[in-house]
């Protein structure tokens, strides 16, 4: 059978807790098909073997060792070459010559800078399906048979189900957090696999220069117990002084931003919440006129509680808030302050 | 140094005429014509160009989407006519592109994704086909003046970033950076009378599609989404009772 390939995450040395969600996520792909070597699902030798984990890396050995051991899968350590390209470019090219010579059924990349750039190029080179922002599995019928696959769509009010052609090969990215961590014990370690990256050097066309790193994010919004969130809902960049205010009403507490403002220049980086930004966890996260794309919901998600303040009913957010509030927000806010003001 | 630019572009959900992201894309490449233009260009050499294309089933709010592109500096539009209504695949999309772009441009910008789609693979998928590199989720472009390149810089996971120079001829999925500009009255009045250059799907064999879209549906909760209701005055008093009951105030 087709081998089911997952393409490990890896952070500078070290390998990213996402590869292990991807596991997660081919085991449910294997044990999705009904037969093939092995009647019984799970995990034994013959059914471990169908998936088998790649470590693209300059020195992927001790990495694919690790990897093999925790999970009992065979893993491929795909030993990258020095040159001044790209990373993505070179994990791609890669990645296009082992696909060729492993002929998998399915190719697993997290839904991260790296997988959703060259997922894609990847499946293009493989004539094959192509299903980005993967957050849900699914079986189309009771007896089981090729999955169909969940993903966001319409600025996130929607979610739409796709079916790959059967007869392809599909490239899935899967979005972090979508799938839980694989945390069992391994059957027994999976076998390493050393190979040379197949690559003509000569056609690489970047040039990688330099990293820069992220401006961190403000202390105060993430120790903050009540933090209010501004987002392009407000209309102008001048009410965000209203805003402020309005935090303002709560003792210990912190202006944050969705990313359109900051990226507006209205607000500065360090105030952002989002998948890029602070992860924030308040007792209570107040997002005035934020529609709630999954980037900017993946940082809240460990907030108590969210009010949300939107003048659109149908906003994503209000799916993920405890108290939706349908109203515009700057209006909301004038009349809070002049209930405050009375003093109740 | 020239330069032809070419900008794929999208409809905005509902009565947003363009996508979020295509539009900081057109922007972007208008940005860099304007570069080009100010730094100046020998009397042989061409100007730059800056065209638009988008690939859709017939609509007016087609037509409408490149008029607001012509109003905002670009030269020539193009529009692929598909037969399908819905959703269409990136592949597919892609593939249209290829066939009408060919390789007539130096650089090929697109929005890092659509607001319908969400996938960010268009761009990609297009630049693998053309056999071009490229660069998603970048946040800067400058030109490198006397070389066939650009220098990039693009947003890595957890907010870092990387520069990096890639070579011409290159396409980049945009962002963010620059705020989109508005059309001028002078461009939108030209716009008017300006051809559109229409091309039909079959004549850009178009290929399988290599995905179904079964079925779309409400996404689940993750919390409780409890309306609070009634006038603005009714609703914060509902507001303020919660944060009362839960001690915020």
């Amino acid at each position: 059978m087709n081998p089911i390939l997952v393409i490990a995450e890896i952070l500078g040395n070290r390998i990213g807790p996402v590869t292990l969600e991807l596991v997660s996520a081919a085991r449910m792909i294997r044990d999705s098909y009904p037969g093939g070597s092995s009647d019984k699902g799970g995990d034994t030798r013959e059914n471990n073997s169908r998936i088998l984990i790649v470590v693209p890396h300059r020195r992927p050995v001790p990495l694919a060792d690790q990897l093999a051991a925790d999970t009992g899968l065979d893993t491929i350590a795909l030993s990258l070459p020095d040159t001044r390209a790209c990373r993505n470019e070179v994990v791609k090219e890669a990645l296009v010559a082992l696909m060729k010579k492993t002929a998998p059924s399915h190719v697993l990349a997290a839904h991260t800078a790296l997988g959703r750039e060259i997922a894609p190029g990847l499946a293009v080179r493989l004539g094959a399906a192509s299903i980005a922002g993967v957050i849900g599995i699914r079986s189309c019928s009771p007896d089981g048979g090729a999955p169909v696959f969940t993903r966001p769509v319409m600025d996130n009010t929607r979610v739409q189900a796709v079916e790959p052609d059967p007869n392809l090969p599909a490239v899935l990215t899967l979005v972090p957090g979508a799938f839980p961590r694989f945390s069992g014990k391994a059957v027994s370690g999976g076998r390493v696999l050393e190979e040379t990256a197949a690559i003509d050097l000569r056609k690489l066309r970047t040039v990688q220069k330099k990293h820069l790193k992220p401006v961190g994010s403000s202390q105060a919004l993430k120790s903050a117990r009540v933090v209010v969130a501004a987002g392009r809902g407000i209309g102008e960049k001048e009410n965000l002084g209203a805003v402020s205010q309005f935090a303002g009403a709560f003792p210990s507490s912190a202006l944050a931003a969705s990313r359109p403002l900051v990226d507006m220049g209205w607000i500065g980086y360090e105030r952002q919440v989002g998948v890029t930004g602070a992860s924030v966890s308040p007792d209570l996260y107040i997002a005035c006129g934020i529609s709630g794309s999954s980037q900017h919901l993946a940082g809240i998600k460990d907030a108590k509680y969210v009010v949300s303040i939107n003048k659109n009913p149908d906003a994503p957010i209000c799916r993920h808030s405890d108290l939706c509030i349908t109203a515009d927000v700057m209006a909301f806010i004038r009349e809070f302050q002049l209930k405050s003001g009375e003093g109740e | 140094m020239n330069m032809n630019i070419l900008v794929c572009i999208k409809q905005g959900p509902g009565e947003q005429v363009m996508g979020q992201f295509e539009e900081l894309a057109l922007e972007q490449g208008l940005a860099l014509k304007d570069a080009l233009l100010a730094s100046g260009l020998k009397s042989d050499k061409e100007p730059p160009i800056l065209d638009v294309i988008t690939a859709g089933p017939d609509s007016d709010l087609a037509d409408d989407m490149i008029r607001r592109a012509y109003g905002m500096g670009a030269d020539k539009g193009i529009i692929v006519r598909t037969k399908t209504n819905g959703l269409m695949p990136a592949f597919n999309t892609a593939s249209l592109l290829a066939g009408a772009a060919k390789s007539r441009y130096d650089l090929i910008l697109t929005g890092i994704m659509s607001q319908d789609l969400m996938a960010g693979q268009t761009g990609p998928m297009l630049a693998e086909l053309l056999s071009i590199p490229w660069a998603a989720g970048v946040v800067k472009v400058d030109l490198l003046p006397g070389k066939p390149a650009l220098r990039v810089e693009q947003e890595m996971d957890k907010g870092g970033r990387q520069v990096l120079d890639i070579s011409l001829p290159a396409l980049l999925t945009i962002q963010s950076g620059g705020v989109p500009r508005y059309p001028t009255l002078s461009n939108m009045l030209k716009a008017g009378d300006k051809p559109i250059t229409l091309l039909e799907e079959a004549g850009l064999c178009p290929v399988p599609r290599r995905e179904t879209f079964i079925a779309m549906e409400t996404p689940v909760k993750t919390r409780d989404g409890l309306e609070i209701k009634g006038n603005l005055k009714d609703q914060v008093d509902k507001f303020y009772k919660f944060l009362r009951g839960k001690n915020f105030i």
